[in-house]
């Protein structure tokens, strides 16, 4: 991925590769999917890792109070979230950018860069307006609370994960970091 | 609706007490560049105050980023759980 730049036009802009573009528009889908079956009266559900990262509690030594926050907030927090992972999934489109990606499995790594561009060499440019920026930062976020629970980051940053997909989720991890970072700084510069 | 009124008046009591905090924790995940981007954009606070809290959060584990009444900072808690941030609201230290 090249880096995010703003344009004149007040957008910004940067060139996916391919094959970036489908893993975005995968990972992206899996958290529609996780935030779609979030029901917010399903207390059980909420205090699974992933989904009490993305709505922690607010009054961390007053259950009582941490529930009935959760009870004005989740719902609308949850449709934000749907929302901005909406907006990315628009701006990357429908159509499979690299014919041969299975992201399915976050397992394979095998289709290695000098593979997928054989198939499909052209970048994809991916234009944001302000408010489509917006959206995709939070999602990125968003993507990588839920990746950091799947790699079993503890507090002070180290991956407990270790299995045969820990370096590949690890890699989608950094990468969506970067990804976000780029963002960050286009829209600062 | 007289539960209406209850809540009403306890949080007015409440809010002639101690005011409350809004407490940004540090978490291993978000990025520096955007935690500091989002006190800025959502609290309006200069660059150099926004980088201040920033690693504020991220030395000491956790920083205030707003004082005020309870309503004020549920509603800036909601605003950084959209952001991905990991917020409480507390009461004001004495």
């Amino acid at each position: 991925m090249m880096e995010f730049r703003r344009e004149e036009s007040g957008t910004v802009s940067a060139m996916f590769e391919p094959v970036e573009v489908d893993l975005l528009r995968h990972v992206a889908s899996q958290l529609l999917q996780l935030l779609a079956s979030v029901d917010t009266d399903d207390t059980a559900m909420l205090s699974q890792p992933a989904i009490h990262r993305l709505l922690p509690d607010a009054y961390p030594d007053d259950p009582e109070a941490a529930a009935e926050f959760r009870r004005f907030t989740a719902d609308g927090l949850i449709e934000g979230k749907i929302a901005n992972a909406t907006v990315v999934l628009t701006a990357l489109g429908d159509e499979e950018r690299s014919s041969d990606t299975d992201w399915a499995d976050t397992g394979r790594a095998e289709n290695d860069g000098a593979d997928v561009s054989s198939h499909d060499p052209l970048p994809v440019p991916i234009v944001l307006t302000e408010p489509q920026v917006q959206s995709w930062l939070r999602t990125l976020t968003d993507l990588r609370l839920v990746v950091a629970d799947r790699l079993q980051i503890d507090t002070s940053g180290v991956t407990h994960l270790d299995d045969e997909d820990s370096q590949v989720v690890n890699e989608i991890y950094n990468w969506l970091g970067m990804v976000q970072e780029s963002l960050v700084y286009a829209i600062d510069a | 609706m007289p539960q209406i009124d209850e809540s009403t008046r306890v949080r007015e009591s409440v809010s002639l007490d101690r005011p409350w905090v809004t407490v940004v924790w540090d978490d291993p995940v978000n990025l520096m560049s955007y935690v500091a981007y989002v006190f800025r954009s959502y609290f309006g606070v200069s660059a150099p105050e926004a980088e201040r809290l920033m690693l504020q959060v991220h030395n000491n584990g956790r920083a205030i980023v707003a004082t005020g009444d309870r309503e004020s900072m549920e509603r800036h808690v909601e605003a950084m759980h959209g952001y991905g941030l990991w917020a409480t609201l507390d009461k004001a230290e004495e």
